[in-house]
């Protein structure tokens, strides 16, 4: 026995072996995809029984056999094409018109003498191959839109047709260099079984291999995982899901849909819009989702209204689906698309319960991590109310108290000796702690505003040079003399009044905190796009672990003497509101008994805004 | 003898005001501006009564209610404080608490009995 001979038998055994498999599986399971691989690979093993009989002798090289061969050959393409329009869509006239040249081949072959002029036979030789290119071209297009598995899957069946067509090729060579025949059929004999098991593995992947495909994607996606519930919203993670969900199995579509307790409806989110699917209706995602167990629809009239509403769904036939669970309670149901059923495997429906389990642990972690965040925040919220409050209070006790105590001293007084005269002393210390009330009533007010963002409000055309021109000359002493430094000119659109009430507070603060006496420096500038103000003093200084909390509410330097320096803390606090309410910055450079210089950085505005949004 | 009274607050304007409704009625009244200055004043000399402020910089009404504890001088202690917690004045054994802004006829009523006993 030649090496040829050799080959050509365990061809034969091969295509025999893959045959009684695929047949086994489609009668186990009948599905129009198993029983078009077993027609496939029951073409080519009539032909190798036929070659067997007529090697034998029970056939005649040119009898019945012979043309049964034949005919077989003729119907691979039209076979391979059923093939491909069970796991991608193949076009009606496609199918149509292969049907109908498959009929006048076979009529061809059959009704016309055997010595027919040869150019019927190259009629017939390049119907054949003409269909193997329309179904690499079919096959090589699907499985550049493919992914994960199925995208392996389409590259086999593409490689198959190659072969296919490079078996064809490589017998006709024989035709034109016959010195070489036996090196060609070798070639042609390899080429046919590599064609073979391609389409095997392309059409009906043992359940090991299409594991082995899944588990990139499937790794890929669990190694994600842990990182979803971070993401910033809801919609992000139903989005990375169901990416995740279409990548791992293999298909272009996966869609989540959320269960809306209150309303009882799935609520399934796309391209910004919603669309709710009562889970009443008589349809699988519903089935899936009631009965709380995976699904798997072969041919689904899925519901009108989904596919109405996501219209590249529209080549999508087969479908699983899968309910999102977390113990107990429901969260939604998680649905795989795909335009063929075969594009599914038996196994799938574990794979989608699997992935559907995972996205319930991913989106109940979100949910735990909302609720957590919302009760912190609320405790955080009422936390800082309170504490603002009693703050709040407090400090306008302080003055009220010798109001009340004061007034009644004085009338004590003019009840003892109504000739007395007016208590000066008295009434002065009343001027003083209602002005120091109404300023802390102001600041409150002021701060309150901050925490609403409604600090700034009319913008106006402002010179800010003029500005601080003016709040010099009211503030300035011959003790605390005021420089002014920078541009003669700052022209912008800001809130007037607080810009000056930031001023104000910057330069009194400046003189306060300068006990000794001490110029006090102030400069404004366009600086790179914006534009920069700073005040700066030679007090005593902030020391370096009271700056960061300098602007917190009712905060006040460790280094501050309250009789020395009164005051409640709102007012760097409410600067801070001015600023950034403004889009700006306010910084402090310091150094303990040298002084301080607060910067402020304000975009510059040189056209009139409508209104501010913070 | 005149039974002397020490007022304790951070306040100047508190401070001022409880001192002259004391003066008028007769009693003899010395002031601190904080903690610190309190306990100096005690040391020259024992007051009947002490006024006390609870929030104060440097040294506050604990700290000054402790270190009499320490040095074993008790002198009936009167908390003036502005906090909603009234709790403030028996955690450190206060005979009484005043809530502020209080009434110039409890101030009066409160030092009186007290200084009686």
């Amino acid at each position: 026995m030649s090496a040829d001979q050799l080959l050509t038998y365990l061809s034969w055994l091969m295509f025999t072996i893959i045959f009684v498999v695929v047949t086994v599986q489609a009668i186990r399971r009948p599905s129009r995809a198993h029983l078009d691989i077993a027609l496939l690979f029951a073409a080519p093993v009539l032909i190798i029984a036929i070659a067997i009989g007529t090697l034998l002798g029970v056939f005649s090289s040119t009898g019945v056999a012979a043309y049964l061969a034949s005919s077989a050959l003729l119907s691979l393409p039209y076979l391979l094409v059923r093939l491909v329009d069970d796991i991608i869509v193949a076009a009606l006239w496609v199918r149509r018109s292969i049907e109908v040249l498959l009929v006048i081949a076979l009529i061809c072959l059959w009704v016309l003498p055997v010595e027919r002029p040869a150019w019927i036979n190259i009629l017939l030789e390049l119907y054949v191959i003409a269909v193997l290119i329309y179904v690499i071209f079919a096959s090589v297009k699907a499985t550049l839109k493919a992914r994960g598995v199925t995208h392996r899957r389409l590259a086999a069946m593409s490689l198959g047709s190659l072969f296919l067509v490079m078996n064809i090729a490589v017998g006709s060579l024989g035709l034109w260099l016959p010195e070489q025949i036996a090196l060609w059929r070798a070639m042609a004999e390899l080429l046919g079984l590599a064609a073979g098991v391609s389409y095997l593995v392309g059409f009906a992947p043992p359940r090991w291999l299409r594991r082995a495909w899944q588990e990139p994607e499937l790794r890929a996606f669990l190694g994600r995982a842990a990182t979803l519930p971070r993401l910033p919203t809801t919609n992000a993670i139903v989005q990375a899901l169901q990416q995740g969900a279409a990548d791992s199995i293999g298909i272009e579509n996966a869609r989540i849909g959320l269960w809306d307790e209150a309303n009882q409806v799935l609520l399934f989110e796309q391209a910004g819009q919603q669309a709710a699917l009562s889970i009443d209706e008589d349809i699988p995602t519903a089935h899936a989702f009631r009965m709380q167990k995976p699904i798997f629809s072969p041919n689904t009239h899925y519901s009108e209204q989904i596919r109405a509403r996501s219209a590249h769904f529209n080549s999508a036939s087969a479908l699983l689906a899968a309910p999102i669970t977390a113990g107990t309670r429901r969260l939604g149901v998680l649905i795989a698309y795909a335009p063929r059923a075969p594009i599914f495997a038996d196994d799938d429906l574990a794979l989608i319960q699997l992935l559907a389990d995972q996205a319930a642990v991913i989106l109940e972690s979100r949910v735990l991590i909302d609720q957590a965040a919302r009760v912190h925040g609320r405790e955080e919220a009422a936390r800082l109310k309170e504490d603002f409050l009693s703050a709040a209070a407090h400090d306008l006790k302080t003055p009220l108290t010798t109001l009340v105590a004061r007034a009644q001293l004085m009338e004590r007084r003019a009840q003892r000796d109504p000739t007395a005269p007016a208590d000066q002393a008295s009434i002065q210390v009343l001027i003083t702690e209602a002005q120091r009330l109404k300023r802390l009533v102001l600041d409150l007010l002021d701060a309150t505003r901050v925490e609403q963002g409604q600090l700034v409000s009319r913008r106006e055309k402002v010179d800010l040079v003029v500005l601080v021109h003016d709040i010099c000359a009211r503030l300035a002493t011959p003790r605390h003399p005021c420089t002014i430094d920078g541009e003669t000119e700052v022209v912008g659109y800001y809130d007037q009044q607080r810009i000056a009430q930031l001023l104000d507070n910057l330069v009194e603060n400046a003189i306060k905190y300068s006990p000794d006496g001490g110029p006090i420096r102030i400069s404004v500038r366009h600086e790179d796009s914006g534009i920069n103000m700073s005040v700066t003093d030679h007090g005593i200084g902030i020391p370096a672990d009271d700056i960061p909390h300098l602007f917190t509410r009712f905060h006040r330097g460790t280094n501050v003497d309250d009789r020395r320096f009164p005051g409640m803390g709102l007012g760097l606090f409410i600067c801070k509101g001015i600023v950034e309410q403004h889009g700006g910055q306010i910084m402090i450079h310091s150094q303990p008994g040298q002084g301080s210089t607060f910067q402020v950085s304000l975009p510059f505005v040189p056209n009139e805004v409508v209104t501010y949004d913070s | 003898m005149t039974p002397d009274i020490l007022v304790i607050d951070d306040d100047p304007a508190i401070l001022m005001t409880v001192a002259d409704i004391l003066r008028d009625e007769g009693y003899a009244v010395r002031t601190a501006a904080g903690g610190m200055e309190g306990l100096a004043a005690i040391d020259d000399h024992r007051p009947a009564l002490i006024l006390l402020d609870m929030r104060m910089p440097v040294l506050d009404g604990w700290g000054v209610a402790r270190a009499l504890r320490d040095r074993g001088v008790t002198v009936p202690l009167v908390v003036m404080t502005a906090a909603q917690d009234m709790r403030w004045g028996q955690e450190i054994g206060a005979a009484h608490t005043l809530a502020k802004p209080f009434d110039l006829l409890d101030l009066l009523t409160v030092v009186e009995q007290i200084v009686a006993r």
